[in-house]
Formats: structure tokens, C-alpha cells, sequence
């Protein structure tokens, strides 16, 4: 089907294998590697098939059956190829290993379809007239078409519209403009292969003339007249071809084929070579194991053997269609074997796998085979950890680091080394496998005088040696769903069977150690080592590109530890002070004691100072830490104060104060330590100082002692008894509520009913037993209980789990409501009908340690298993969402003109995110660039003021503009309006601070050198000053810095922001509903949510469109507002609809409610109500049946005519008219005014955000919808895209999620940059992509196939999917430039004579 | 649906060649004074490229120190004579950074812009981002 239009120089390096040597040989240029630029997919046709055979193969047998050889032109003919190593092919003459196997063909008796081109034929068909094989299509249509097609601007995606368009205008066609023939409707019958064309469906006259023929047939034959009434033309396969050969060449250029269309059909079939399809030889007695495509062509053989012979010998019409029926389904069966609707006889058992079936899904060959591979030197075991190694390192078995081999060429460098290696040989570690010389020849050392292959070793050849400390190696674990996923380490050859590594790169993997498995994989050339180190290296991957914040970090024990040392009241003398600071390295750095924080009656050190040593271990390591951080348990307001330590501040690299916890150490935050280090500094100071922490803690806390046992648990007397109170504290309002409800007191909320209102406060009242529950045992636990410990430091577990183990479990829910009624009105037979109660729907009032009672444990498994089911159903919803992410944005990324582009140049964003940041690299919170107040801090703290003090303000506004105003702050040097922007407000706030406080001491705002006010001038210095010098290192390297973020070109951005958007969704649980500021009000959340907006689904399961007023501050004028976006129906707002029955004449009067109307201010009266009326089409009612009366009355005479049917008519009118909508947005379901601090807005749930952009009274300006296709649609595709990026946004931060906007901005780009909104699904993937090769990997593999070869379509390779198959670097990253050695140019040559003196 | 793009062929390519002078001219303005290096005159084919300012930033991007690492390191692993003096290093990688760090590696980048023209930068030409360096202040 496809054919590279230039191989590699294949053919050139065989023919020198040919042991024949000629004298003179033909000169072949020898072009050096060539490269497949692009593939051509087209069809073949019978002569190319015969030519392109060596064997035309019709005999019925396998095997010559004495000697078991292939029999010759058999299906397995040697000619083709051999499957076994033993025996060698009759063409080329190769083994196994050599040839690549040959192609036969098999001649079909008559033509039949092919299975993949079926619809296309029927298509075609469809286009031309059944007996001059021309277009249907008027002649100046079919130049207009034609033209088009011509035009070479024209693109894919237009063609195949002018293609659908030919389709339906010729379809309209009844008559043949050519030849005058008639032409009806051309379909498949049934569920067969048959192609029939119903000629006189439409044509009536034509039809009788055509019976008429069969007058005299008629009269013989009494059968044929039950069928006689479905005369339709049979278009079999032999017709067909007949027609398409017919076909003019531009007729076949305006249905976009490239060429014949008799091609479509088959008339000869092409043997693929036996290597393809392997016979296994069992026993000499049992025979052997044929491929399935084997059995098949045995078949088709046998069937065209028998159709021959049928028509041969002249057998009956009917048994040799039956026959050419069998060869189409077999035909068919071998291409696809999973036709929908077979006869049940051809259906055998298990179905074969045709050629569509080995392309096809995850096992297929796209899939399979040719997207991912495998691989070779690589290894998996279970991990295990090792706080020992550093942060890059990973721990190989040594048995592993003997199989797998690195390949080192010999070189003046490591020739020693090397010689060593091969005398240790294959089972002494630093050894080698093999020697591979020059000339290719492998030297296998397990046998053999290895002494003699390492003193014969020479420069140049390449030793397979063993993995030693050092090598890099990749290291992943599955799933692989971010970039972090596989990262490069350092090996390091260990004893015993796991691989270890540190426990702070657990956060990346993903990985725990409960047997958890991963796998390593060893780059075999010194460019691979090279950019895994550089690129996918530990330290270059600390932080997540998802938004910027660090992943690599502590976890675990190494907060607890931390927690504890860190603790207040900790001291330490010399002795264990000196021990703990030698815990941190392997004796190998220099430490300097700090001075005691005691000094008599001993000498005393803090544990805090151990982490002033810890971060700056010497003096000469000049590392400055500022930071502040806010701990988890900080109390709001006390600052350095805080009662219980939550205030961590480092100032020049000493700790200050604040007990360190996982907001200081720990994943996931933006203003961490390791944050800190790694971008002030670098990746190896945030490693080493990781690398420190690790062998600190685990070392520290392996001596102190951690553990957890039943007595923490335990609860005291007074939690006990705290406990019994809230709870039935709890019982008491929840009883109260209940009493209320069943009254009917109850206070509804807004949008809900009695029973919603009473569940939603129940739930609120229980859900407030537990947390205070929490909040007791916090308050009552001894502060060494190690949970406790644990919650307080963010190591493991939360208030809740305390809480659940200690007092009380809580309530569980199912569904996100309480648990729901198994059994008939309750939820367990343990409890009265239509219990409400807190027990009797799930209330866990036990703890896990007084243990449940048996009602709790059934609703602890409801909810348990709710979980359960949940994982197991969202990770291959999540998968799928990832991977199809993934195949869109694949190919995006950034070139070297800063614009974002995909693989065939299209732009998708002029400058990425509007910034060109790199979102791996952004410090502020919402992806700002900067934390612009820790910066400043860090700025004063580590330059500090000299004696010329302060600034005056207008000195510091006069640096800051003269700074800004230079060519590296300019748009054009790549800084966005936006930074410099943010930087200017916030110096100037700070600017104003300083003269504020300047203006209190009586200081003048400009530059005074007057000596009068010197101490008021420190004062001020001191309060909030800035001196010339700070503000210049602040201004410096905020726009340095700023600079080194930009994204850089190159970046696969796409596949980052898939993975960033995927990657989350695996975190959320699935089914969330969430109330939009009103109780009532769900919106759909999480991974459904998320589905929506990127299928660009056109049905949502929410819409709702957000509102804003005219009049915000008004209740009264949002209800009016409400009640005429929501619909009212003439119901409800008439007083009477009566039929009235007066002699001469009957009719409906209706009386409208005017108070009503007035109440609830709706704009209606009789005027508007009768047009109403007259808008529904199903009453019938026109003008002349109204008759308004006034404003309140009007009367609507039937249109029924017929007096025996009037009185019918009278009642379904009265019955209807009520229904009808008077007022309001018919989508609309309801409205509900929604207060907003203060403001009012309507949350409309429902779609036509039009109309209610319309509605007097909305804001339509600021009115906004979530669903997107519906903003397309009304406000166009900008607004489009804009709503895609906040609903994205807002689902991710309705989870806790924050994701970078600019990945967001991407994807909203992607899906909208063709001028409509196309969803990332296999639909709208097809209107994103040209590539043939990309789409079939997605879905849909061989349709996308044979669509490509049917209209001859060209693939340029230049996408990830594309060069994956094809094995080919591809234009991203490393590749999208070239590198050239500078080559010394050669002296200019002087032709002349030489000079005499010289 | 596209009839509209029917008349719109014409003349296959047209280039603005006056907003891009323009531009030139201010760059060069600004433009480091790389340009007198020492093996600019090597390269031939590029020079139609050389004679426009550049564009492109003045930083080796993360790939082409990957790449251009990478590729030294496989010439040195292959006997190539080593730029620099060692001190001991036998891993190729760390020699090649270490030629990379005294602007030794012989190297030009070529890099390729979206419409297929592309601009030369030498590998001593780029500024090599040493992020061990940067400190704030002091």
C-alpha cells in the first residue's frame, strides 16, 4: 500500500556482498545515508501485483506430502522466502536472516471488491452515470470542480468537502446529462457485499416500461412475480470495473483519485512472502502450525480453483455465482476479517486475524510495533530506598550491571582501564562481555585468553563492558505520566537484588516501596548519555513543568526528622551536636561549628542551628537563604511570635526561627527551601543540600527512634468525654432539623426542597461533628504522639485520619450524599422506615479503635468500596484522555522565532503564553515570573546597606525609570508589557512605603546630604529603606533572571502541556458535582468535566451561563430579571381556561391572573400571550382564530372545521394551551439569583446564551456561559478559546489543582486555531492533522489507511508520530537545528610562476 | 464553503524584502561585536545569511548544549584531538564540557527557521548559561 519514494542504500551495500567480483564495476555514487522525506500512499494495480511477483501461486496444498517440501507455486513456495532457518530461499538465495522474502500473486477468475475500498466504490458509483461512466454532475459544475481540484493551494480538508459536495449534488441526479440514461440510488444490499443500484426507485414511468419487458417471462415463470416489484440493477464486480475503466481521467481528478479507479477493485491478489507469515513445523505426525493469513490464501486459492473449474466446465450460473459470492466473502476475510454481518456459514470458530487486524488497536503493528518498540539493555526489579545515595544516583544490582553492557571505544583514555575490564571478563564485575573490532567481528570473553584479547587491544575497538559507578542510566516507572516519570541517574553498582534510590525522587516516580517494580535502561552511544544527562537528569528536573513548582523533595521521615530536630527546647551538646552535623556527608566536607547558642554552664547548640549548618555547611560556601514561610500550623498574624512555631524564616542562610515541616521541605510549594536554593543558586546546591537533609535524617532518626503503636491511639479520658459531647451535641441539631422538616418548618434554601434543604443541613451538621472532633484531639493528644507528629510536620496523614483512629469515623457517604436506601425507605433493616437520623444514614460515631458496630461497618464498606470502584474505572477513563492529549499536541513546539508551531508549520500561538515564559521556571504564585517581596528581602538581606544609607524616593523613582527605560527591558528584547508592568507597580508600592514612613519622621523626599537629620535618616533606613545599591542588584536581577526563563526554542511544549493537563486528572475523583455559589446549583467537576470541554462535546451535562445585572444591588430587580429569562407557561399565570360552548359558536376563553402578573413583574399581557400562542405550531391557531379582549381576556376559536370533531379539538386546545410558554427562554430549566458579596447575579441553568444576553436588564457584556460551543456559536471563536482556558482553570482549581495558565492557553489554542472549535477526538484530530502515518497510530488505523491510498495522499514525514514509525530524528529539541564542525579553510592556492625571492 | 480561495493564487511567493532592512539596521546598532571572530570566513554557503543580522537569541539553548556536548563527546570517545589541557578527565562527556567551558569545541550551530532560511552561530559566539555562577548581590 505504501512505498517509500527512497529507500536507504540498501541495495548498494548487498550487491558488494555478491561473491562474484567484476573487473570493472558500475560506478553507483555512493550519496552517503539517505533519509525517507516523504511516503505516497497509493494503490496497485493488477499489472504492478504480477510484476512485482515472482511466483504465480494456484496450487491447492502446502507441502509435497512424501517429502513435506514446499510444493512449488503452493502458498508456501519456496520462492517466497523461507520461514526456517534450515532451508533457503529459490530467489535470492538467503537464509533466513538475509532474505527479506519475495511477493507472489494469485489470479483472480473474476474480479471482486476490496474490502477497504468498498465504501469508496460505492461512492464513486454514486458520482457516475451507471452506463457512460461519466460524472453525473452538470458540465459547468463539473469544470467548477475540477478547477478547484486543480488548484494546488487546495488542502486536504477542501478536497474532501468538494468531494462530499460532488457526492450530494450528483446524488439529486436523476438523469444521466451525457447519455440520457436514468440513474437512481446506488447502495450496499444489506449486509452483504453486493452493490445495487435501484434504478427505478423515483421513475415510475420508466419502471412500468422495464415490467413490461418481462411480459413474456412473466407468463412461464410465476415465481418472478413476487420480485418483479424490486427491479433493481445488480452492480457486480465485473460491471464495475467495467464502468471505471470507462472512466475519463478528469472525472477521476474531480473525486480526488489520484489513480484508476478500476485499481479500487481486485483482480489480482498479491502472496506476501512467507517471512510474514511464519510456518511452525510441529512433529513429523501432527504436521505444522500455518499463520492465519496462510489458511486464508489456501482458501481463496481453493475457491478460485473451484470458479474456474465451474466456469470451465460450464456448470450452472447460479452455482458459480454462489462460488463468486464465497471468493468475495473470503477476499474480504482476508483483509478484514471482522466484517460486521457475514452469513453465519462463513463465521468458523475463532474469527482469523486478517492484515486489518494485525494494524489494528494497542497490540497492533502502529501500535505495537512501529510507536513504541522494544528495547534492548535494559532491566526491572522491585526498588527499594536508600537515603545514602545521592539524589541523581540509583543503586544497580551487580548482577544486573553484568548483563547490561555499555560499549566503549578504545581510545587513549581509557585504554587501561579497558584492558582491565576484559581480563575480569564476563563474572567479575567492572568486566566485559564482549570485544568488538573494526572489521565487526565479536569476541564473546567468557572463553577464550582474555590476557591476550587485553594486550592486543586497540584504539578503535569497542568493549562491551560492564556498568560501572557513573554511567547514566534512565530510570522509570510506570505509568509514565509526565516527563518526570523517566529521568537519567548516575548508576551506582551495589550489592543484592533491588534497585535503590533516594527517597526524595519518590514525588516524580510516583513510587512507593510495597513492591513496587521499575526499570532502567542504558544508552548505548556517548551522544544518548550525553543528552539524557543534560536533558532528563535529576537536577535539570526538579521542578515540575506543570506549574513551577519543586517535586523533587523530601518526604516521609526526612519531615519528621527535620520537625524534630527543628523543634523548640531542643539543645545539644558538643558531643551530639559534632555527631549530627558529621551525619550529613560521608566525612568528606568540611564543616564549621557554629558558636553555641549557650554558652554556660555547658556549651549548648540548638536544632535549629544544625540546619544553619546544614545549609551552609563552611564559609566558603556562599550560599544565602531568605526565605519565610508559613507552616502549616502558623496561627494567622503572630509572626515570628507564633505560638506553636509556624513562622519559618531563614535569613542569610540561618534559620531564625519556625519548626521546619513539609512546607519548608517539602513537594509542591513555590517558596520552599530547596525552591529557594535552586533558584537563587543552583540545581547542585538544592541537590547537595537534599542530598544532606536525606543522610541527616535518616541517619538522625534511625538512632532517636519513630514508631507508632496502639497507646497512640488511645484515647484520654477527657477526649473521651469531649468526644460524647460534640457528638451528641451534633445528634441534637441533627434531631432538631428532623423535627423541623417533619412539621414542614423548615427554612428552604434557595433552589431546593424540603428534603434537599433538610440533607444538606444534616450533612453540614455532621460534617461538623467530625472536624471538631479532629480539633479535640489535636488540642488533648500529647505533643510526642507520633500521629500527631506526623499531621503537624505534613510527613504522612491528616487531622482527619487522627481523628478517625482516635474519636469518631464520621460520616460516610456514597455518591457524595449520605448512604443511600438499600432496602425499602432505609438504608439498613437495623433501622425504623424513613429513618433520617444521623445513625440510621451512616453516622460512624465509633473510632477505628473502640471499633464500628455492625450497621457502621456496612456503611464503612459503602463508602470503601465506592472508593475502590472509582480508581479502578477513572484510570482508564483518565489513560485515554491522556493519550489522545497527547496524539494532539504531540508535534507542537517552539522555534527559534519564539512562535509555537506544529510539525508542518502551521502557527498555533505567536509567542508562547503571550510571555514566552517556560512554566518550569516561574517563582510567583498564578505563574507569575517573580516573587517579587522575596526577592526584594533576599536583596536586603544579603546586600546590606553601606554607610551612605537610604534613598529618597524620588532618587529610588529616578533609578527605577532610567533602569526600566533601557533596550533589554524593551518589548522587543523579549520582556512582556506584563513583568515590567508588575515590576513597576511593585517598586513604586514600595516606594510609597518608604515615603511614607520618611514623611512621619519629617524627612524630605528628595536628596538632602544634610547631617541635621542623621538620626532620623537611620531610623527611616532602618524601617523601610533602600539604598541605591540594593535597588540596582534588585532591579539587575530581576530582569537577568527574567530573561534566562524564557522558554527556549525547541521545547516540545506540547507534549509538556499534555502531559501537565493529563497528569492531574488521574488525582481527581471522578464523579464531583459542586454547588455554583447556591446550594442547589450542581455543576459537573472533575474528569467528566474536563472530558466535555476538550471533546468539545456539543451537549453538556450542566450549562449554565453566569449572569451579571444592570442593576446589581437590587433583589427586586434581579427577580424581574429571573422571571423573564425563566419560562412561565400560560398555567401559571391565568386564572381561568375555560372552553366555552355558546349555540353558533365554541371556543376557548382565557382570563389572565393580572395580580399575579404583577407580583412576580412580568411583561405580560393578552397582546403578548395571543402571540405567543400563535408561535406554537402544534395548536394550529392563527391570526384570524385569536380574538384579544383586552388586556386580560382573550378568546381562541378552534381551526377544526369539522363539527363532529369540534368538541375534540376544544379540549386538546384546553389541554395544551396551559403548557404554552408566555414568558421566558424555552431552554432555560430555571434561574437563581445568586449574592455575591454583596452583589447579585443570575446563575441561568440552561443553554441560548443569546437570548439571555438579550434579556433587558442583563449585563450582556459580562455575561458569560460555560459551554463552549454555544460561546462559538454567539460570540465567536476568541471568546471561544477564552472560555475553554477559564473552564479548564476553573475545574483544576475547584480540585486544588493549579496548572500553569500557559499550558491552558495551549491547548485552548490548539482547539480552536483552525477557525472552529474542534474537540481532541479522533473527529476533530482528522480536521487538526495532515498526516496519514499520525492519524492511523490514533484510532481508526486502516480507514485512514485506505482512505490515504484512495485519493493518493502524500505524508510528509516531519511529526513525532511520523518519525517514530519511521525511525527517524525528529525537528524538536535536539533536532530542530544542525551542527557543523568548523573546518580549517584550505590556503588559496597561488597558480603562477613562483617569485624569484621570497 | 471555499469558493473564495479560488482567486486568490497568483504569484507563489512574495517577500517584503524594506521592513526587514529596516530592521537590520537597528540590530546591527545593538548587535555584540561577535561578528569579528576568528572563523567567520570559513563558511561559505551561509553567507548570504551572515550579511542579515541575526535574530535568533544569543543564548545556547538547553538542546544545543545537549547536542553540541554530545556530539564532541562522541569525537573525543573516538580519539579526536582533544582543544584543551587536561587535567586528568578520561570521560569524554566531562572533557567536552570542559572545551565547552574555554570556548573550544569547533563547532557551528545551524539554526533552522519555521519558513526553512537559517542563521549560523558559532558555538564560542553563544552565551553559554552557567547557572553554578549566578548569585545574587555581593
Amino acid at each position: 500500500m505504501g512505498r517509500g519514494e527512497a529507500g536507504y542504500g540498501a541495495s548498494i551495500a548487498s550487491q558488494q556482498n555478491i561473491a562474484l567480483n567484476f573487473s570493472k564495476r558500475p560506478y553507483i555514487e555512493d550519496v552517503g545515508p539517505r533519509k525517507i522525506k516523504s511516503i505516497r500512499f497509493s494503490t496497485m494495480s493488477s499489472q504492478e501485483i504480477t510484476k512485482g511477483a515472482e511466483v504465480h501461486v494456484y496450487e491447492q496444498s502446502l507441502y509435497q506430502i512424501p517429502e513435506r517440501r514446499p510444493l512449488a507455486n503452493g502458498v508456501l513456495d519456496n520462492r517466497l522466502g523461507v520461514s526456517d532457518k534450515k532451508s533457503e530461499c529459490s530467489t535470492c538465495h538467503g537464509k533466513l536472516a538475509d532474505c527479506p522474502g519475495h511477493f507472489g500473486y494469485i489470479k483472480l477468475e473474476l474480479p471482486v471488491f476490496h474490502i477497504g475500498y468498498f465504501k469508496n466504490i460505492i461512492n464513486i458509483l454514486q458520482c457516475i452515470c451507471k452506463s457512460c461512466a461519466r460524472l453525473l454532475l452538470s458540465e459547468e459544475d463539473r469544470q467548477k470542480c475540477f478547477r478547484r481540484m486543480r488548484n494546488p493551494r487546495t488542502e486536504v480538508l477542501t478536497k474532501k468537502a468538494i468531494v462530499k459536495k460532488v457526492t450530494d449534488l450528483s446524488k439529486r441526479v436523476r438523469t444521466c446529462a451525457r447519455c440520457g440514461e436514468i440513474n437512481g440510488v446506488v447502495k450496499k444490499l444489506g449486509s452483504t457485499l453486493k452493490i445495487i443500484h435501484d434504478k427505478y426507485a423515483k421513475e415510475p414511468v420508466h419502471r412500468d416500461e422495464m415490467i413490461g419487458q418481462f411480459e413474456e417471462a412473466l407468463k412461464f415463470n410465476k415465481e418472478l412475480k413476487t420480485y418483479i416489484n424490486r427491479l433493481q440493477e445488480d452492480l457486480n464486480p465485473i460491471k464495475v470495473l467495467g464502468l471505471f475503466e470507462d472512466m475519463t481521467e478528469e472525472d477521476c481528478e474531480v473525486l480526488d483519485l489520484l489513480d484508476r479507479p478500476e485499481k479500487l477493485l481486485v483482480t489480482h491478489l498479491a502472496v506476501p512472502p512467507v517471512a510474514i507469515r511464519p510456518s511452525v513445523e510441529m512433529d513429523s505426525a501432527i504436521g505444522s502450525n500455518e499463520d492465519d493469513i496462510t489458511i486464508k490464501l489456501l482458501n481463496i486459492i481453493e475457491n478460485n480453483n473451484q470458479l474456474r473449474m465451474c466456469l470451465e466446465s460450464g456448470q450452472s450460473i447460479v452455482h458459480c455465482m454462489e462460488i463468486w459470492d464465497c471468493l468475495q466473502i473470503q477476499a474480504a476475510m482476508y483483509i478484514n476479517s471482522e466484517l460486521p454481518g457475514l452469513p453465519p456459514n462463513m463465521q468458523t470458530g475463532k474469527p482469523l486475524r486478517g492484515f486489518v487486524q494485525r494494524l489494528k488497536g494497542k497490540q497492533g503493528r502502529f501500535r505495537g510495533n512501529l510507536s513504541g518498540k522494544r528495547v534492548d539493555f535494559s532491566g526491572r526489579t522491585v526498588i527499594s530506598p536508600d537515603p545514602n545515595l545521592k539524589v541523581s544516583e540509583v543503586a544497580v544490582p551487580v548482577l544486573m550491571a553484568q548483563t547490561l553492557t555499555y560499549p566503549e571505544k578504545v581510545s587513549s583514555h581509557n585504554i587501561e582501564k579497558l584492558r582491565q575490564c576484559i581480563i575480569n571478563g564476563v563474572s567479575k564485575h567492572p568486566g566485559a562481555n564482549f570485544v568488538v573490532f573494526p572489521d565487526g567481528a565479536k569476541r564473546f570473553l567468557k572463553f577464550g585468553d582474555r590476557r591476550r584479547i587485553a594486550a592486543e587491544l586497540k584504539y578503535g575497538d569497542i568493549v562491551e563492558r560492564h556498568l560501572e559507578d557513573g554511567d547514566i542510566v534512565l530510570f522509570n516507572r510506570q505509568p509514565s505520566l509526565h516527563r518526570m516519570s523517566i529521568m537519567s541517574h548516575r548508576a551506582r553498582v551495589m550489592p543484592w537484588r533491588t534497585l535503590r534510590f533516594n527517597e526524595s525522587v519518590c514525588n516524580p516516580y510516583n513510587a512507593d516501596f510495597d513492591g513496587d517494580e521499575m526499570n532502567i535502561h542504558v544508552p548505548q552511544t556517548e551522544e544518548a548519555r550525553t543528552e539524557a544527562l543534560m536533558l532528563m537528569g535529576v537536577q535539570n528536573n526538579l521542578c515540575t513543568p506543570k506549574n513551577g513548582e519543586i517535586l523533587v523533595a523530601s518526604t516521609q521521615d526526612f519531615l519528621t526528622s527535620s520537625f524534630l530536630i527543628t523543634r523548640r527546647d531542643t539543645f545539644y551538646d558538643r558531643a551530639s551536636f559534632s555527631l549530627m552535623c558529621s551525619y550529613m556527608g560521608d566525612a568528606t566536607e568540611q564543616i564549621d561549628l557554629p558558636t553555641p547558642t549557650i554558652l554556660k554552664p555547658i556549651e549548648l547548640w540548638t536544632g535549629k542551628q544544625l540546619f544553619n549548618v546544614l545549609v551552609r555547611p563552611n564559609a566558603q560556601t556562599r550560599v544565602f537563604v531568605n526565605l519565610i514561610v508559613c507552616e502549616k500550623n502558623y496561627t494567622k498574624g503572630r509572626e515570628s511570635m507564633c505560638p506553636r512555631d509556624g513562622y519559618v524564616y531563614f535569613r542569610n542562610s540561618e534559620l531564625i526561627c519556625g519548626q521546619l515541616g513539609k512546607g519548608t521541605l517539602g513537594n509542591g510549594n513555590k517558596d520552599g527551601l530547596f525552591t529557594v536554593l535552586l533558584r537563587d543558586y543552583n540545581q547542585q546546591a538544592a541537590a547537595s543540600c537534599m542530598n544532606r537533609l536525606a543522610k541527616l535524617s535518616a541517619r538522625w532518626i534511625g538512632n532517636h527512634g519513630f514508631s507508632i503503636g496502639i497507646d497512640d491511639v488511645q484515647p484520654g479520658a477527657r477526649l473521651t468525654i469531649e468526644k460524647e459531647k460534640q457528638i451528641s451535641q451534633g445528634y441534637h441539631a441533627c434531631d432538631k432539623h428532623i423535627e423541623l422538616y417533619n412539621k414542614g418548618k423548615l427554612t428552604l434554601q434557595p433552589g431546593c426542597n424540603a428534603a434537599q434543604t433538610l440533607e444538606s443541613e444534616i450533612t453540614g451538621e455532621l460534617n461538623k461533628i467530625r472536624e471538631k472532633a479532629g480539633q479535640v484531639c489535636v488540642n488533648e493528644l500529647h505533643w510526642r504522639n507520633s500521629p500527631l507528629i506526623m499531621s503537624q510536620c505534613g510527613s504522612k496523614g491528616s487531622v482527619i485520619n487522627i481523628s478517625q483512629m482516635i474519636a469518631c469515623v464520621g460520616q460516610q457517604s456514597v455518591g457524595g450524599h449520605r448512604a443511600p436506601n438499600g432496602f425499602m425507605d432505609r438504608s439498613l433493616p437495623h433501622f425504623p422506615r424513613n429513618d433520617k437520623t444521623a445513625q440510621g444514614k451512616g453516622f460512624v460515631a465509633n473510632s477505628f479503635y473502640t471499633g464500628l458496630t455492625a450497621p457502621e461497618f456496612f456503611f464503612h464498606t459503602m463508602g470503601g468500596r465506592e472508593g475502590l470502584v472509582d480508581t479502578a474505572v477513572k484510570t482508564a477513563e483518565t489513560g485515554y484522555m491522556s493519550r489522545r492529549l497527547m496524539k494532539a499536541l504531540e508535534d507542537l513546539s517552539t522555534h527559534y522565532d519564539g512562535s509555537v508551531r506544529n510539525s508542518s508549520g502551521g502557527v498555533v500561538q505567536l509567542t508562547y503564553g503571550d510571555d514566552s515564559m517556560d512554566p518550569a521556571n516561574m517563582e510567583g504564585k498564578n505563574g507569575a515570573p517573580f516573587n517579587l517581596d522575596r526577592l526584594l528581602m533576599k536583596v536586603k538581606a544579603t546586600c546590606p546597606p553601606q554607610s551612605f544609607s537610604s534613598l529618597p524616593p524620588t532618587e529610588l523613582l529616578n533609578t527605577l525609570t532610567s533602569r526600566l527605560a533601557h533596550q533589554d527591558v524593551s518589548p522587543e528584547s523579549g520582556c512582556s508589557t506584563a513583568f515590567v508592568k508588575s515590576l513597576k507597580e511593585f517598586m513604586e508600592e514600595h516606594i510609597s512605603t518608604i515615603s511614607n514612613t520618611r514623611s512621619k519622621l519629617g524627612l524630605p523626599m528628595d536628596c538632602s546630604r544634610e547631617m541635621d537629620h542623621f538620626l532620623e535618616e537611620k531610623i527611616a533606613a532602618n524601617v523601610s529603606g533602600l539604598s541605591s545599591r540594593q535597588l540596582e542588584v534588585f532591579l539587575e536581577t530581576c530582569i537577568k533572571r527574567y530573561h534566562a526563563k524564557r522558554i527556549e526554542p525547541g521545547t516540545a511544549i506540547g507534549a509538556v502541556g499534555a502531559q501537565s493537563i493529563g497528569e492531574p486528572g488521574t488525582q481527581m475523583t471522578l464523579k464531583t458535582f459542586h454547588f455554583a455559589g447556591v446550594a442547589s446549583m450542581n455543576i459537573t467537576l472533575g474528569v467528566p468535566r474536563i472530558k466535555e470541554i476538550i471533546n468539545a462535546s456539543k451537549k453538556i451535562s450542566t450549562p449554565i451561563i453566569t449572569a451579571k445585572l444592570v442593576c446589581e444591588n437590587d433583589v427586586k430587580a434581579a427577580r424581574i430579571v429571573k422571571g423573564r429569562i425563566e419560562r412561565t407557561v400560560l398555567g401559571e399565570v391565568a386564572k381561568s381556561i375555560k372552553t366555552v360552548l355558546k349555540p353558533g359558536q365554541a371556543f376557548v376563553s382565557i382570563k389572565l391572573d393580572m395580580k399575579r402578573v404583577e407580583a412576580l413583574q412580568l411583561d405580560i399581557s393578552a397582546y403578548t400571550v395571543a402571540e405567543s400562542i400563535m408561535k406554537v405550531s402544534k395548536l394550529k391557531v392563527k391570526q384570524q382564530h385569536l380574538r384579544v379582549l383586552d388586556h386580560e381576556k382573550l378568546i381562541i376559536f378552534t381551526p377544526e372545521t369539522d363539527r363532529l370533531k369540534l368538541h375534540f379539538a376544544l379540549r386538546s386546545l384546553q389541554s395544551m394551551l396551559p403548557k404554552v410558554i408566555v414568558k421566558g427562554i424555552p431552554t432555560v430549566e430555571r434561574a437563581v439569583i445568586n449574592q455575591d458579596k454583596g452583589k447579585y447575579n443570575l446563575l441561568v441553568e440552561g443553554t441560548n446564551l443569546a437570548a439571555v444576553m438579550g434579556t433587558e436588564g442583563v449585563e450582556g457584556r459580562q455575561t458569560k456561559s460555560n459551554h463552549i460551543i454555544e460561546v462559538e456559536k454567539t460570540l465567536g471563536i476568541e471568546a471561544a478559546r477564552k472560555c475553554i482556558i477559564d473552564e479548564i482553570q476553573y475545574t483544576m482549581a475547584s480540585h486544588g489543582m493549579s496548572i500553569d495558565l500557559r499550558h491552558m492557553m495551549l491547548l485552548a489554542d490548539v482547539m480552536t486555531y483552525k477557525g472552529e472549535v474542534l474537540g481532541i477526538t479522533r473527529f476533530g484530530m482528522t480536521k487538526m492533522k495532515d498526516s496519514v502515518l499520525m492519524l492511523a497510530s490514533f484510532e481508526k488505523t486502516t480507514d485512514h489507511l485506505f482512505d490515504a491510498s484512495v485519493h493518493g495522499r502524500t505524508d510528509q514525514i516531519e511529526g513525532v508520530s511520523e518519525c517514530i514509525i519511521m525511525g527517524i530524528p525528529m525537528p524538536i529539541g535536539t533536532g530542530l537545528f544542525k551542527i557543523r564542525q568548523n573546518v580549517q579553510k584550505l590556503p588559496t592556492l597561488k597558480y603562477g610562476p613562483t617569485p624569484l625571492l621570497s | 464553503m471555499a469558493d473564495e480561495e479560488d482567486y486568490e493564487g497568483g504569484e507563489p511567493d512574495f517577500e517584503e524584502p524594506e521592513p526587514e532592512e529596516l530592521e537590520e539596521e537597528l540590530e546591527n546598532d545593538e548587535a555584540p561585536d561577535a561578528e569579528g571572530g576568528i572563523d567567520v570566513d570559513m563558511r561559505e554557503e551561509s553567507e548570504q545569511v551572515r550579511d542579515k543580522a541575526r535574530k535568533t537569541t544569543k543564548y545556547m539553548t538547553k538542546y544545543e548544549r545537549a547536542r553540541v556536548l554530545g556530539t564532541r563527546a562522541l569525537q573525543i570517545s573516538m580519539n579526536a584531538p582533544v582543544m584543551v589541557e587536561l587535567e586528568g578527565e578520561t570521560d569524554p562527556l566531562e572533557i567536552a564540557m570542559k572545551e565547552l567551558r574555554e570556548r573550544k569545541i569547533p563547532f557551528t550551530i545551524r539554526r533552522y527557521l519555521p519558513d526553512g532560511s537559517y542563521e549560523d552561530w558559532g558555538v564560542d559566539e553563544l552565551i553559554v548559561e552557567d547557572s553554578w555562577r549566578r548569585q545574587v548581590g555581593n
